[in-house]
């Protein structure tokens, strides 16, 4: 099950355009009207909200980067391979 | 406590020279070719040295003070990350292509090579840098004065009782130009990566962050018990500032206030942009393949460095109070806590930081100060040996210049800025690439105009609004500016262009240099056109994807006047020394074909030429390098000239272009449709004239003694081709073409003068010309096709040749089909002819047989008491066998046996004479002697003229007496077989052959014939008559058989002898005429 999951979500970061997809993300997510969301004095756990939502969001990021990486890397080692 | 002046200096010094070692190191490993540089994680440390001093220090500052907002500079770059599989690794192939040394060398090649272009990026690159270089000074320097426990430059020295000066900001600055030198202008070759110079960078990256994760702990989790304890008591020290530094741009309205697009934006462009990030993604990248990796590990880095910001600009209000002197956080927590090792620990993060940013930096801008600024001046002058020197010490001198500018910058305007506000001046210029950067890569149509134009607006506005504020904030230039603008005009202010107000200084200032900046860059391209030396380079860029896919970049351009090997590696030596140049080209040349004499072919030239400029790219920068060999070749007198392109559609790829296709497709129809050779030809030139627009078109071909004769002649002005034709001229080319069997031409016949005499040739008016060979493939050749234009120079691309060639090739496959077909043709008619003329002759030789057959005599005459018979069989159809028999009266009969040498017809002629001449005299009745002695007489003549002989036997037989009288002219002698007798009897006579002598003497003799007496006369056939084994018939058989055969009629005894030679010869073919008269006294 998980196995599946992990080859569906490989496959589908596998697409050249999926890096544009994340890159557009996160320029809205970055951004005013989305930003405001997380753009207020309280805390959860003791931690305010806009520090957990980067610091948060970031390593999620670029663990999505990683993935995509992931995948790109092995599509690009089958291109080699035939050379 | 502080950690004192000596003790400071001294881990400082160590420090450096840790450094120092790590940087040969890695120089020492790449000299023996096991490079540590190369692989992807040292590369995502070098790229870390986004990460400054500013991140180091000014981060802490600027969280204490704004807030989270600083983020915004980290997770910019972050999300570029994203795109770096396309777009860093586009730039990464470019440049690796074209040998690319700096950020303006790349923006300038792709807008033509500009000159202009790069001078100006390098301008803008110096100025927007300059800050940021006095950020890092300010920051090492500031440092320095805390942990050593100065307050100043003076120390006060005790025991001299004086004070010494000591400027720490000037030593540091001297200490990282030299050290920028020693690593990042060893060589003049930019292109080339400096290991040493990256293996510093990367271990001091690593160092940074230690240092950084270090002190963020030691804060956190030392001094405080993690996150949440310092977020709830700061908390509770002052809820108002928590929620205002937790918050993006909730309160202040300040001048220091960024909107966190702005900084984004500028992040976001910065970490491509700025040179030194330009040089370590791009010039100092090793691999392609390490870009994936260096995605998420540079991110990670980012995310890691700045985990701890925010607990210690929070601890550090805690500890100290207030949010004063909040740069320094990271150094006086440590400090202020009395401990000495962490701060000494913080101290060196940020020396790290900052060293490692001045000395890419200055290394990537004073590369670009040499090829851009310099370069240019320097090309006007004559290249000259001290050259190589010269520039590598004007890259040295620029990495000092560079350096010290910040430092200038620094004393001036260093202390009325905080740390991350320097920074942000610098980002906002690299911004001001962006469009020309991003047009260059992925819009067709961004030209030069476009690029220099929204380049010059956007720095002039960045210049106006950000640069001049800065030098008024410090109090350098009057404050009168700022209050009401130049001049008066309000509306010019630099802080409030337009009037634009209520935004901050960077938002403003970015808002107006983009605008500027991308409409100028976007209205110029639309408005102004490429030129063609844009066009060629943004084939190159855009083509990059393209040459991937393995296409063919067609060659439009040739030179003019060949230009040698040598004399480009002199080119070459004169820039990056002799030793360099060698090794290029002995790389560059490899498998390439080269002439005897060194030459290239022509075809070769163009890229020798790109090659050439390629190369001293790699030093000098794509601009100064297009520039030197441009004004190297206009020296020789050469130049680079449009290919008149045959083809006027878009080539696509390696296939043909359609023009192409249907010129092959025409010639193959015209070649299909006849076998008429000469109407092929005609059309075929028909069709070359009319399509390429040629003015006269030869096809000549070999005769069978290897002559060249002009089969077809199509074009304007024709005359008859003799000796005095212009086209003569041209013969040393035919021969040649012959010869070698590859076409030859001329572009440009005014050229080709030296060589061979094209006076004619030009006053024709020909300008250019090609010899092609007319082979098949492997084969000879059989004839020389010319063509011949009077409107272009330079028609003659390979391409074109190759599909005339193919043309040719078509040609001779029909050239050939036909002359086979002759050929056989040819040979069937000459045996039919000879068949025909066998017949002939084999029916007269059949006619002259049935004539001589019929001269011999049916049947024998018949007298009484004798028995005679004769025969003869020819071996050939007509021969030179005679016998006959003539009858006096009923008791006499003459019998002559004849043997005419040779078979021809020339013997069956004679013999007929013979048969003449005797008929005439038998009748006389003389006798024998006399009758060959005639006959010898009259045939004598004839006999020596026709080279023949005759033998003759000749009896005269009396029934009455039984007598018979005989003369023999060399013949056989006959025998005679008696009844009673085992032995037999020659008849022998003395005589010559007839027609050896004229007058010949015959002896008569005469011998009586008894009863039952056989007398054989025959011809040397008989006799002579040759088994398979060899042995002959003999006399002895004949003897022998004529016992046996007594008792038979003569006619049957002329039977058996013929049987018994056919059997006895078995399966040999008669030699000779045999010839038997068999005469049986009864």
């Amino acid at each position: 099950m998980l196995k599946r999951l992990r080859y569906k979500l490989l496959h589908h970061l596998q697409l050249p355009e999926s890096w544009l997809i994340f890159f557009i993300m996160g320029i809205i997510m970055m951004n005013f009207p989305f930003m405001s969301i997380f753009n207020k004095p309280e805390t959860i756990f003791g931690f305010p909200l806009l520090f957990l939502y980067f610091f948060l969001g970031w390593p999620f990021s670029i663990f999505v980067i990683y993935l995509f990486t992931l995948t790109v890397g092995n599509t690009d080692d089958k291109h080699q391979e035939p050379r | 406590m502080k950690a004192g002046l000596v003790t400071i200096t001294l881990i400082s010094l160590i420090y450096t020279l840790l450094i120092f070692a790590v940087a040969l190191f890695a120089h020492h490993r790449k000299e023996i070719g096991r490079s540590i540089i190369a692989n992807p994680y040292v590369y995502s440390l070098t790229i870390a040295v986004y990460c400054t001093t500013w991140t180091f220090y000014g981060s802490v500052g600027r969280a204490a003070t704004i807030g989270i907002d600083f983020l915004m500079i980290y997770l910019g770059p972050s999300l570029t990350a994203f795109s770096w599989f396309f777009l860093l690794r586009r730039i990464i192939q470019i440049s690796k292509e074209n040998n690319i040394t700096s950020i303006a060398d790349f923006i300038s090649l792709r807008y033509g090579k500009s000159l202009w272009l790069g001078a100006l990026v390098t301008l803008i690159a110096i100025l927007g840098i300059m800050p940021y270089i006095a950020l890092q000074i300010k920051a090492v320097s500031t440092t320095f004065y805390l942990i050593s426990g100065l307050r100043n430059e003076r120390i006060h020295i005790p025991q001299l009782d004086a004070e010494l000066v000591l400027p720490i900001g000037l030593l540091l600055t001297m200490i990282l130009s030299l050290f920028s030198v020693m690593f990042g202008a060893r060589k003049l070759v930019s292109s080339e990566r400096h290991e040493g110079l990256m293996a510093a960078v990367a271990f001091e990256s690593l160092v940074k962050l230690l240092s950084m994760l270090t002190v963020g702990i030691f804060v956190t989790y030392y001094l405080f018990n993690g996150f949440t304890d310092i977020f709830s008591r700061f908390h509770k020290f002052d809820p108002e500032l928590f929620s205002h530094l937790f918050t993006l741009g909730s309160t202040s309205n300040d001048l220091e206030y960024v909107p966190s697009f702005t900084m984004l934006f500028m992040s976001m462009s910065a970490i491509m942009l700025l040179p030194r990030q330009f040089h370590v993604m791009v010039i100092e990248n090793s691999d392609e393949r390490h870009i994936t990796k260096a995605m998420w590990l540079f991110p990670a880095y980012m995310f890691l460095i700045n985990l701890f910001v925010m607990p210690i600009a929070l601890g550090g209000i805690l500890t100290s109070g207030s949010s004063i002197g909040a740069d320094f956080f990271v150094l006086s927590i440590p400090l202020d806590t009395g401990h000495d090792v962490i701060a000494i620990i913080a101290f060196l993060g940020g020396l790290s930081a900052a060293a490692g940013m001045v000395m890419v930096e200055s290394v990537a801008i004073s590369t670009m100060l040499l090829n851009h600024i310099f370069m240019p001046v320097i090309v006007r002058f004559t290249p000259q040996a001290w050259f190589p020197d010269l520039l590598i010490n004007l890259k040295r001198l620029g990495i000092f210049m560079v350096i010290f500018l910040g430092y200038f910058y620094y004393r001036i305007v260093g202390e009325s800025f905080m740390l991350v506000n320097m920074g942000m001046i610098s980002f906002s210029a690299a911004s001001q690439f962006l469009p020309a950067m991003l047009g260059g890569l992925y819009w067709r149509r961004g030209n030069k105009a476009g690029a220099i134009t929204g380049i010059l607006l956007g720095s002039i506005i960045w210049f106006y609004t950000l640069l001049i504020p800065s030098f008024i904030r410090s109090g350098w230039i009057s404050a009168h500016l700022f209050k009401d603008g130049p001049f008066g005009i309000k509306l010019l202010k630099p802080t409030e262009l337009f009037g634009m107000s209520g935004m901050d200084l960077w938002s403003h200032s970015l808002f107006w240099s983009m605008l500027f900046n991308i409409s100028g860059y976007i209205i110029c391209a639309i408005v102004i056109k490429q030129n063609e030396r844009e066009r060629d380079q943004l084939r190159k860029f855009m083509g990059a994807y393209e040459s991937e896919r393995g296409s063919r970049h067609a060659e439009t351009k040739r030179l003019s006047k060949p230009v040698t090997i040598t004399k480009f590696v002199n080119l070459m030596a004169k820039f990056i020394g002799e030793a360099d140049a060698h090794q290029a080209i002995f790389n560059y040349i490899g498998d390439r074909e080269i002439d005897a004499s060194g030459n290239v072919s022509e075809f070769e030239l163009p890229n020798l030429k790109r090659f050439t400029e390629k190369t001293l790219a790699g030093s000098v920068g794509a601009a100064a390098a297009g520039a030197i060999v441009d004004s190297f070749l206009s020296d020789m007198g050469s130049r680079m000239e449009s290919v008149y392109d045959i083809f006027s559609t878009v080539r696509t790829s390696l296939d043909q272009s359609r023009e192409a296709l249907y010129v092959r497709l025409k010639a193959s129809e015209i070649i299909n449709r006849t076998l008429d050779l000469q109407i092929i030809m005609d059309d075929l030139l028909v069709l070359l004239l009319k399509e390429f627009k040629l003015d006269v078109a030869i096809i000549q071909i070999c005769n069978a003694d290897g002559t060249l004769v002009a089969r077809s002649y199509q074009g304007s002005n024709r005359k008859p081709i003799n000796q005095r034709h212009w086209f003569m001229e041209s013969r040393p080319y035919y021969e040649m073409t012959l010869q070698d069997c590859r076409a030859h031409f001329v572009n440009d016949t005014k050229l080709a003068g030296t060589t061979v005499d094209f006076g004619l040739t030009i006053a024709e008016g020909i300008v250019s010309c090609a010899y092609i060979p007319i082979l098949r493939e492997g084969e000879p050749a059989i004839g020389v096709m010319s063509v011949f234009s009077k409107s272009f120079t330079g028609l003659f691309t390979e391409e074109f040749i190759s599909l005339l060639a193919s043309l040719t090739g078509q040609l001779a496959q029909a050239i050939t089909i036909v002359r086979e077909m002759e050929a056989k043709e040819r040979e069937r008619s000459e045996k039919e002819e000879a068949q025909l003329q066998h017949a002939r002759v084999l029916r007269d030789m059949e006619i002259a047989q049935q004539i001589q057959i019929s001269l011999l005599p049916d049947t024998a005459p018949q007298l009484s008491g004798i028995d005679l018979s004769g025969r003869c069989i020819s071996a050939a159809h007509v021969g030179g066998d005679y016998y006959d028999f003539f009858q006096y009266d009923e008791n006499s009969v003459d019998m002559l046996i004849a043997d005419v040498s040779g078979h021809s017809v020339g013997a069956a002629l004679i013999m007929s004479e013979v048969r003449t001449l005797l008929r005439a005299q038998v009748t006389s009745g003389l006798n024998v002697s006399t009758i060959l002695h005639t006959l010898n007489n009259q045939l004598y003549e004839d006999l020596t003229r026709a080279e023949l002989f005759i033998t003759m036997f000749y009896a005269k037989y009396n029934s009455a007496t039984g007598r018979l009288s005989f003369a023999n002219a060399g013949h056989n002698h006959p025998i005679i077989r008696r009844t009673n007798e085992a032995a037999c009897i020659d008849l022998d006579a003395e005589g010559l052959i007839l027609g050896v002598k004229k007058s010949v003497v015959f002896e008569e003799r005469v011998v009586e014939l008894q009863k039952g007496d056989i007398v054989l006369f025959y011809t040397d056939g008989l006799n002579e008559a040759t088994n398979p084994e060899g042995d002959m018939f003999g006399t002895f058989r004949i003897c022998n058989m004529m016992g046996d055969v007594s008792h038979l009629p003569a006619i049957e005894i002329v039977d058996t002898f013929y049987n018994a030679v056919t059997e006895f010869i078995g399966s040999n073919t008669l030699q000779d005429d045999i010839s038997i008269v068999v005469l049986k006294i009864l």
